[in-house]
Protein backbone atom coordinates (compact mmCIF):
# COMPACT_ATOMS: atom_id res chain seq x y z
CA UNK A 1 0.00 0.00 0.00
CA UNK A 2 1.38 3.44 -0.70
CA UNK A 3 0.10 7.06 0.70
CA UNK A 4 -1.66 9.25 -2.40
CA UNK A 5 -3.12 12.48 -2.37
CA UNK A 6 -6.44 12.81 -3.96
CA UNK A 7 -6.67 15.35 -6.72
CA UNK A 8 -10.04 15.12 -8.45
CA UNK A 9 -12.56 13.12 -9.62
CA UNK A 10 -13.66 11.21 -12.54
CA UNK A 11 -17.62 10.84 -13.63
CA UNK A 12 -18.25 7.50 -16.25
CA UNK A 13 -21.67 7.22 -16.81
CA UNK A 14 -20.89 4.27 -19.21
CA UNK A 15 -19.16 1.94 -17.56
CA UNK A 16 -18.94 -1.73 -16.42
CA UNK A 17 -21.68 -2.87 -14.25
CA UNK A 18 -19.59 -3.70 -11.78
CA UNK A 19 -18.35 0.18 -11.36
CA UNK A 20 -22.16 1.27 -11.06
CA UNK A 21 -21.96 3.30 -7.69
CA UNK A 22 -18.26 3.13 -7.06
CA UNK A 23 -16.89 6.80 -6.79
CA UNK A 24 -13.75 7.19 -9.01
CA UNK A 25 -10.68 9.54 -7.76
CA UNK A 26 -8.17 10.83 -9.27
CA UNK A 27 -4.81 10.14 -7.05
CA UNK A 28 -1.67 11.33 -6.82
CA UNK A 29 0.75 8.62 -5.12
CA UNK A 30 3.01 10.24 -2.69
CA UNK A 31 6.41 8.91 -1.25
CA UNK A 32 6.72 8.63 2.89
CA UNK A 33 7.68 12.45 2.87
CA UNK A 34 4.74 13.00 1.22
CA UNK A 35 6.15 14.54 -2.10
CA UNK A 36 4.50 13.49 -5.47
CA UNK A 37 5.85 10.46 -6.87
CA UNK A 38 5.05 8.34 -10.15
CA UNK A 39 2.07 8.84 -12.53
CA UNK A 40 -1.58 10.36 -11.19
CA UNK A 41 -4.31 7.44 -11.10
CA UNK A 42 -7.75 6.74 -10.47
CA UNK A 43 -8.78 5.01 -7.68
CA UNK A 44 -12.11 3.47 -6.63
CA UNK A 45 -13.48 4.35 -3.32
CA UNK A 46 -13.80 1.44 -1.19
CA UNK A 47 -14.27 3.70 2.01
CA UNK A 48 -16.96 5.78 0.41
CA UNK A 49 -15.98 8.66 2.05
CA UNK A 50 -12.23 10.31 0.84
CA UNK A 51 -12.77 13.45 -0.70
CA UNK A 52 -10.22 16.01 -3.15
CA UNK A 53 -7.31 16.98 -0.69
CA UNK A 54 -7.43 13.92 2.00
CA UNK A 55 -4.74 11.85 2.25
CA UNK A 56 -5.49 8.55 1.89
CA UNK A 57 -3.52 5.12 1.28
CA UNK A 58 -3.87 3.19 -1.88
CA UNK A 59 -3.66 -0.53 -2.70
CA UNK A 60 -2.89 -1.40 -6.14
CA UNK A 61 -3.83 -4.74 -8.49
CA UNK A 62 -5.73 -7.85 -7.85
CA UNK A 63 -6.65 -6.40 -3.98
CA UNK A 64 -7.77 -3.28 -5.24
CA UNK A 65 -11.04 -5.12 -6.26
CA UNK A 66 -11.12 -7.10 -3.00
CA UNK A 67 -12.05 -3.63 -1.57
CA UNK A 68 -15.18 -3.00 -3.06
CA UNK A 69 -18.58 -5.32 -3.14
CA UNK A 70 -18.29 -6.90 -6.16
CA UNK A 71 -14.95 -8.55 -5.65
CA UNK A 72 -14.45 -9.32 -9.55
CA UNK A 73 -14.96 -5.67 -10.43
CA UNK A 74 -12.07 -3.91 -13.07
CA UNK A 75 -10.14 -1.72 -11.04
CA UNK A 76 -6.84 -1.73 -10.39
CA UNK A 77 -6.24 0.66 -7.61
CA UNK A 78 -8.58 1.15 -4.71
CA UNK A 79 -8.61 3.33 -2.10
CA UNK A 80 -8.84 1.76 1.30
CA UNK A 81 -8.30 3.79 4.36
CA UNK A 82 -7.82 7.64 4.87
CA UNK A 83 -5.23 8.25 6.97
CA UNK A 84 -5.48 10.73 10.11
CA UNK A 85 -1.34 10.79 11.00
CA UNK A 86 2.01 9.34 9.20
CA UNK A 87 3.97 9.33 12.40
CA UNK A 88 7.93 8.88 12.30
CA UNK A 89 9.34 6.59 14.88
CA UNK A 90 12.69 7.07 16.12
CA UNK A 91 15.04 5.26 18.77
CA UNK A 92 14.91 1.80 19.13
CA UNK A 93 16.54 1.06 15.95
CA UNK A 94 19.84 -0.63 15.57
CA UNK B 1 9.46 -11.48 0.09
CA UNK B 2 11.00 -7.77 0.95
CA UNK B 3 13.72 -6.74 3.35
CA UNK B 4 12.36 -3.64 5.00
CA UNK B 5 12.76 -0.93 7.64
CA UNK B 6 10.32 -0.07 9.89
CA UNK B 7 10.13 3.96 9.95
CA UNK B 8 6.73 4.76 11.32
CA UNK B 9 2.65 4.46 11.84
CA UNK B 10 -0.08 5.28 9.72
CA UNK B 11 -2.83 5.89 11.97
CA UNK B 12 -6.60 5.66 9.88
CA UNK B 13 -10.09 5.35 11.48
CA UNK B 14 -11.95 5.23 8.15
CA UNK B 15 -10.26 2.31 6.64
CA UNK B 16 -11.57 -1.10 4.90
CA UNK B 17 -12.53 -3.54 7.76
CA UNK B 18 -9.85 -5.90 7.22
CA UNK B 19 -7.31 -3.32 8.77
CA UNK B 20 -9.87 -2.19 11.86
CA UNK B 21 -7.71 -3.03 15.00
CA UNK B 22 -4.11 -3.89 12.89
CA UNK B 23 -1.21 -1.89 13.29
CA UNK B 24 -0.18 -0.42 9.83
CA UNK B 25 4.01 0.03 9.67
CA UNK B 26 5.48 2.61 6.95
CA UNK B 27 8.78 0.35 5.69
CA UNK B 28 11.32 1.62 3.76
CA UNK B 29 12.66 -0.82 1.46
CA UNK B 30 16.21 -1.53 1.82
CA UNK B 31 19.54 -3.67 0.30
CA UNK B 32 20.64 -6.67 2.15
CA UNK B 33 23.28 -3.97 3.01
CA UNK B 34 21.10 -2.32 4.85
CA UNK B 35 21.26 0.86 2.55
CA UNK B 36 17.70 2.18 0.97
CA UNK B 37 16.91 0.24 -2.10
CA UNK B 38 14.27 3.62 -2.64
CA UNK B 39 10.57 3.04 -2.22
CA UNK B 40 8.69 2.17 0.86
CA UNK B 41 5.37 0.02 2.16
CA UNK B 42 2.48 0.44 4.19
CA UNK B 43 2.08 -3.16 5.49
CA UNK B 44 0.13 -4.92 8.61
CA UNK B 45 2.07 -5.94 11.65
CA UNK B 46 1.89 -9.45 12.33
CA UNK B 47 4.75 -10.01 14.42
CA UNK B 48 4.94 -6.81 16.53
CA UNK B 49 7.52 -5.63 15.05
CA UNK B 50 8.97 -2.11 16.47
CA UNK B 51 11.25 1.02 15.55
CA UNK B 52 13.67 0.87 13.18
CA UNK B 53 13.84 -3.14 13.33
CA UNK B 54 14.74 -4.93 10.30
CA UNK B 55 11.37 -6.90 8.90
CA UNK B 56 10.52 -9.47 6.22
CA UNK B 57 7.74 -8.11 4.22
CA UNK B 58 5.03 -10.79 2.59
CA UNK B 59 4.18 -8.76 -0.92
CA UNK B 60 1.19 -11.02 -2.28
CA UNK B 61 -2.35 -10.99 -1.19
CA UNK B 62 -3.87 -14.38 -1.48
CA UNK B 63 -0.99 -15.28 1.35
CA UNK B 64 -1.44 -11.92 3.48
CA UNK B 65 -5.31 -13.07 3.42
CA UNK B 66 -4.06 -16.61 4.73
CA UNK B 67 -1.76 -15.05 7.45
CA UNK B 68 -4.45 -13.23 9.13
CA UNK B 69 -6.83 -15.21 8.70
CA UNK B 70 -9.12 -13.13 5.92
CA UNK B 71 -10.95 -15.17 3.36
CA UNK B 72 -10.90 -11.64 1.49
CA UNK B 73 -10.63 -8.10 1.78
CA UNK B 74 -8.37 -5.78 0.36
CA UNK B 75 -5.04 -6.87 2.12
CA UNK B 76 -1.72 -7.21 0.33
CA UNK B 77 1.61 -6.36 2.37
CA UNK B 78 2.16 -7.80 5.84
CA UNK B 79 5.30 -7.90 7.87
CA UNK B 80 5.95 -11.75 8.85
CA UNK B 81 9.35 -11.28 10.13
CA UNK B 82 11.89 -9.26 11.97
CA UNK B 83 15.02 -10.13 10.51
CA UNK B 84 18.48 -11.09 13.13
CA UNK B 85 20.89 -11.25 10.59
CA UNK B 86 21.37 -11.13 7.23
CA UNK B 87 24.52 -12.64 5.70
CA UNK B 88 26.17 -13.18 2.90
CA UNK B 89 27.91 -10.90 0.05
CA UNK B 90 25.51 -8.08 -0.07
CA UNK B 91 25.02 -8.12 3.80
CA UNK B 92 26.25 -4.85 5.86
CA UNK B 93 28.89 -5.05 8.38
CA UNK B 94 26.87 -3.01 10.26
CA UNK B 95 24.10 -5.68 10.81
CA UNK B 96 26.95 -8.09 12.62
CA UNK B 97 25.91 -6.68 15.75
CA UNK B 98 22.79 -7.45 15.63
CA UNK B 99 24.23 -11.09 14.98
CA UNK B 100 24.04 -13.52 17.92
CA UNK B 101 26.93 -13.93 19.21
CA UNK B 102 26.84 -16.47 22.47
CA UNK B 103 25.34 -19.57 22.35
CA UNK B 104 23.04 -18.19 25.19
CA UNK B 105 21.74 -15.15 22.48
CA UNK B 106 21.29 -17.29 19.72
CA UNK B 107 19.15 -19.62 22.15
CA UNK B 108 17.36 -17.12 23.00
CA UNK B 109 16.75 -16.42 19.49
CA UNK B 110 16.28 -19.25 18.25
CA UNK B 111 13.16 -19.51 21.13
CA UNK B 112 11.61 -15.81 19.80
CA UNK B 113 11.53 -17.62 16.09
CA UNK B 114 9.39 -20.08 17.30
CA UNK B 115 7.54 -17.72 19.69
CA UNK B 116 6.43 -15.65 16.93
CA UNK B 117 5.56 -18.77 14.44
CA UNK B 118 3.20 -19.87 17.11
CA UNK B 119 1.25 -16.56 16.46
CA UNK B 120 0.00 -16.09 20.37
CA UNK B 121 -0.44 -13.05 22.33
CA UNK B 122 1.38 -14.92 25.35
CA UNK B 123 4.34 -16.25 22.98
CA UNK B 124 4.44 -12.37 21.20
CA UNK B 125 4.65 -11.25 24.20
CA UNK B 126 7.75 -14.11 25.16
CA UNK B 127 9.17 -12.43 21.79
CA UNK B 128 8.92 -9.00 22.61
CA UNK B 129 10.94 -9.80 26.02
CA UNK B 130 13.54 -11.83 23.96
CA UNK B 131 13.91 -9.06 21.63
CA UNK B 132 14.65 -6.47 24.39
CA UNK B 133 17.03 -8.74 26.18
CA UNK B 134 18.90 -9.29 23.12
CA UNK B 135 19.30 -5.23 22.01
CA UNK B 136 20.42 -4.97 25.76
CA UNK B 137 23.26 -7.40 25.64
Amino acid sequence: MQLARVIGTVVATVKSPSLDGVRLLIVQPLTRQLEPVGTVVVAADAVHMAGPGELVYIVGSREAAEALEDRFAPVDHAIVGIVDAVEPIRGGGR
Amino acid sequence: MKLARVVGTVVSTICSPIFEDRTLLLCDLVEPSGEAAGGYLIAVDTVGAGAGELVLILDEGTSARQIVGAAYGPLRAVIVGIVDAVEGPGAAAGQAKAKPTTKGEAAARGTKGEAAARGTKAAKATARRTTRTVKQG
